[in-house]
């Protein structure tokens, strides 16, 4: 079923999935290739692969140097870019619809034929080392990446999307050729289209793309559920000059394939969801601690983390951690109460108008549902699962789902400001870290 | 619109203005191209609430902004800031309604809200489903003349703020740098300091500082309503005016404004940051926005600067791999800002080189005309991001109430489009000899430092 009935599915394009929504409102044409397979896909040690081949892709396309292809982009009011994730890959444009017709014929290149020239991988190569060294600057990036590499630890999910400066200069050529020829076959790409297009046209761009690579399956994700680590953990991550820290505190979350996903979803909203949230209230606006006070719940096809986040002063930073520990629990022992359910599913349902407001939006929730492997209605039946969560579903998943003893805590800051109010907030620690910012690896 | 529709707009509001109490009456002033396919109607209320509106069916939705033309400009030295605190006390207590009430409200609503402060103004956005216009227009209208201000309240939002400037500028080094860019290249004009503030006036403001920035500035006749959505014109012009027709008009203000004096020197700091790598930033004076030289100066800066196939790209970050990013800026103001430019450089390259290799760019587009292909290719990407961002009617909102407070003119984003297209060759060289000069010009060199006590991020205070 599809996430809004605006949106259609081709079914005379060759064997490829085709999405399609047109709007006539602007004179413009977005058009989304996705990939089932993302940067899961790397060799071990060779992790950015995936996401080196995307940019790579852009700058060869046919054969073409860099600069002829990157002018030709920009001539045609177009732009073109990749995302890269774990399990997915989606090249996105979008194009004044007066050069469609000669934007695909760059999109087909870029696609189906790229060069992979080697010089140019090795000058990609040495600016994604610059582009890291330059992402120690941003703290909000590096809680992230610590995050994420100790809560997955050696699950694949733990592994990074960009590489690291240890591995980006190990990808070869023919790592990332290797990449190629596994993940650009038919069966793998998604098309969702939305704007200045009819049916006919989205079907012969599709239709081209697909007919220009070989045929093929999908490659099989055969990624295993995370498990939960053992214990809370913190990790400081010592960064010199900081007047300020990046919290993230997070347990194992769900999946929407879990029967009680969207009661967590409705628990979150009213937890840390939204910025009347409990989170914002008690951190921002009672207290003043960190201008943004939030949980949050992403989804991929496996579990991914459930995790709170705050930025307080480097003072504020153990008594704010300590709060939020305090809120957690008092979630998981009190649950929500009747009113607030209400609220956060008027709030969800009322909102949901925001996530289907344009065609381009529309478009790329059926994009999602299909590259995740999304339960077949689950845009289609959101707004009805929303209303009929209860208040014990709600708290049952919250008893279920959230733990206060399996916790990973990332604290970005000088450590000689925060280090000992933050562990000193944290009792029953089961291993406490601190690393220097810049030894992520 | 049609005569007969025009002479059914007129009898509805004949109608509507019998009814009204005289700030509440209206008058439709003008309607407004806004590209292609779309009209803007300008109303004004007897208190002087100008109202934008755009109506547009594409989804059941309603963009509601509050424009205030109050910014940072309109602060003073040992108060600078008041504008974006005062922004974050808006969301606190309203008269018969307690502190998080509003919020509260408009979340249970669906509504997406949130608010900007910057040099020229101030902006409050709501997006709503079409059927929670009433509330919105209630609550929009109440907090405009019946907001509470209290101690704790103030001093409560205070941390708050101090804690977003750690977030945004202390502990960020392109916010840090950025910062001690303007205040460099402005000694007079009150484009000198930063709009969030510098920390030791955002900790010293006190609840009747915010008091009487609210009697001063938040008046009916200090505002513009812009709507965009699927209402029908007619209920909505009811529905404000009763709403904002309590409203009554106050006396403004004339602003001491004092433009900055031409710059006769080069200006350079060095600064040591806690960063990896050494950056460039640099600021030549540029023109207002509303100056015939901004939008050629705006393309000049597209062909040097914007995308992958910019020159300062290709030749900074390709061709000598000096540098990992290159940006500019045309500060899009209402007074005579800058045309600002960020490069973070590589390992082992310093930021003087980055500026030698720009000089020499900017000598060559002194000299020699820039070819018809580039200058297709930066209207070409302007036009494609004018277009990307009215997609959603927040977006159409927005493009309107910005050019109507900057400019005077919400449909201006078209017009400049028309102007960007007919930049001729002789345009760009006339600008980039008249702006680009190094006696224009304030540079910041920055030096990666990671030792303790590195950060010297006050200096130009």
């Amino acid at each position: 079923m599809s996430a809004a009935a605006s949106v259609i599915r081709l079914e005379d394009a060759g064997g490829a999935t085709v999405l399609l929504e047109t709007s006539r409102a602007l004179p413009l044409v977005s058009i989304s290739i996705g990939l089932k397979t993302g940067s899961l896909v790397d060799a071990p040690g060779k992790d950015g692969s995936t996401r080196l081949l995307s940019r790579l892709m852009r700058r060869t396309a046919g054969g073409l140097e860099p600069q002829v292809i990157d002018t030709r982009i920009d001539s045609l009011g177009a732009s073109l870019s990749a995302d890269v994730a774990h399990s997915t890959m989606i090249f996105q444009a979008t194009v004044i619809s007066r050069s469609l017709n000669a934007f695909v014929d760059l999109l087909v290149d870029v696609l189906a034929r790229p060069g992979l020239a080697t010089a140019e991988l090795e000058r990609l190569q040495r600016e994604t080392l610059a582009e890291l060294k330059d992402s120690l600057d941003d703290d909000r990036s590096l809680a992230r990446r610590f995050f994420r590499r100790r809560f997955f630890g050696a699950h694949p999910y733990g592994r990074s999307v960009s590489g690291t400066p240890k591995t980006v200069p190990e990808i070869s050529a023919s790592d990332v050729a290797d990449v190629f020829k596994r993940s650009f076959v038919r069966d793998n790409l998604i098309f969702a289209f939305s704007g200045d297009l009819d049916a006919q046209r989205a079907s012969q761009i599709a239709r081209r793309i697909s007919e220009a690579l070989p045929s093929g399956p999908a490659p099989v994700d055969d990624t295993p559920e995370p498990a939960a680590v053992p214990g809370r953990r913190l990790i400081i991550v010592d960064k010199p000059e900081r007047t300020q820290t990046q919290i993230l505190i997070g347990c194992l979350g769900s999946h929407p394939r879990d029967h009680d996903h969207v009661a967590l979803l409705v628990a979150n909203t009213i937890f840390g969801g939204t910025f009347t949230a409990r989170m914002t209230q008690e951190v921002r606006s009672k207290r003043g601690w960190s201008y943004g006070a939030y949980s949050n719940m992403p989804f991929d096809r496996r579990r991914q983390s459930f995790s709170m986040w705050t930025f307080p002063k480097a003072d504020d930073a153990g008594p704010c951690l300590k709060l939020e520990l305090d809120m957690l629990h008092d979630l998981r022992e009190q649950g929500v109460t009747k009113a607030e359910l209400s609220w956060a599913k008027r709030y969800m349902i009322r909102s949901h108008c925001f996530a289907i407001d344009t065609a381009a939006k529309r478009v790329g929730l059926e994009l999602d549902q299909t590259l995740y492997d999304l339960p077949k209605d689950y845009y289609a039946q959101y707004l009805e699962r929303v209303q009929a969560v209860t208040l014990e579903q709600a708290n049952q998943a919250v008893q279920n789902r959230l733990s206060e003893e399996n916790l990973l805590i990332t604290v970005v800051g000088t450590e000689s400001a925060m280090g000992n109010a933050v562990r000193d907030s944290v009792s029953n620690l089961a291993s406490t870290e601190v690393v220097a910012f810049d030894s992520a690896d | 619109m049609s005569s007969s529709a025009s002479k059914q707009r007129e009898k509805r509001l004949s109608e509507l203005n019998a009814g009204a109490t005289p700030d509440g009456q209206v008058t439709h002033l003008e309607t407004v191209a806004f590209g292609p396919s779309l009209a803007v109607e300008r109303f004004r209320f007897g208190n002087g609430l100008e109202l934008l509106f755009c109506e547009d069916h594409s989804a059941p939705v309603i963009a509601y902004h509050t424009w205030f033309r109050v910014g940072s400009r309109h602060e003073r030295e040992g108060k600078t800031g008041l504008a974006h605190l005062f922004e974050h006390l808006m969301f606190n207590e309203v008269e018969g309604r307690k502190a998080g009430e509003f919020d509260r409200k408009l979340e249970e609503a669906g509504a997406e809200s949130n608010a900007s402060t910057w040099l020229d103004f101030t902006q409050y956005n709501v997006s709503i489903p079409k059927d929670q216009l009433p509330l919105v227009v209630k609550l929009e209208s109440e907090r405009m003349s019946r907001l509470v201000l209290r101690d704790p309240q103030v001093k409560s939002e205070k941390e708050v703020v101090a804690n977003e400037r750690r977030y945004r500028v202390d502990d960020d080094v392109e916010g840090a740098v950025s910062e001690l860019l303007w205040a460099t290249a402005f000694e007079n004009h009150a484009y000198r300091w930063p709009t969030i503030g510098w920390m030791k006036d955002i900790e010293g403001f006190t609840t009747e500082d915010c008091l009487e920035f609210y009697r001063t500035y938040y008046a009916p006749n200090n505002a513009v309503l812009v709507i965009v959505g699927d209402v029908a014109e007619a209920a909505l012009l009811k529905r404000l005016s009763t709403a904002y027709g309590a409203l009554p008009a106050s006396t403004l203000p004339i602003e001491d404004v004092r433009p900055e004096p031409p710059q006769l020197a080069e200006r350079r700091v060095e600064v040591s940051k806690p960063t990896a790598t050494e950056k460039l930033v640099v600021g030549y004076h540029s023109p207002a926005m509303g100056d015939f030289d901004h939008p050629a100066l705006s393309l000049l800066a597209e062909v040097l600067f914007s995308g992958r196939a910019s020159r300062l790209h290709q030749k900074l970050v390709r061709e000598l791999e000096l540098a990992t990013e290159v940006r500019a800026f045309v500060g899009p103001f209402r007074d005579p800002g800058l045309f600002e430019l960020f490069v973070s450089a590589r390992e082992g390259t310093n930021a003087e080189q980055l500026l030698e290799v720009i000089d020499a760019e900017f000598a060559r587009v002194q000299a020699e005309p820039i070819s018809a292909e580039e200058i297709a290719r930066a209207a070409a990407r302007l036009e494609l991001g004018l277009l990307a961002g009215l997609e959603t009617v927040d977006g159409k909102a927005s493009t309107l109430g910005f050019y109507e407070i900057v400019l005077g003119r919400p449909g201006a984003a078209f017009e400049r489009l028309d102007t960007t297209r007919r930049v001729t060759a002789s345009d760009l060289l006339r600008v980039a000899r008249r702006y680009l000069l190094p006696r224009y010009r304030s540079v910041i060199l920055v030096r990666p430092d990671l030792s303790a006590g590195a950060d010297d991020a006050e200096a130009a205070q």
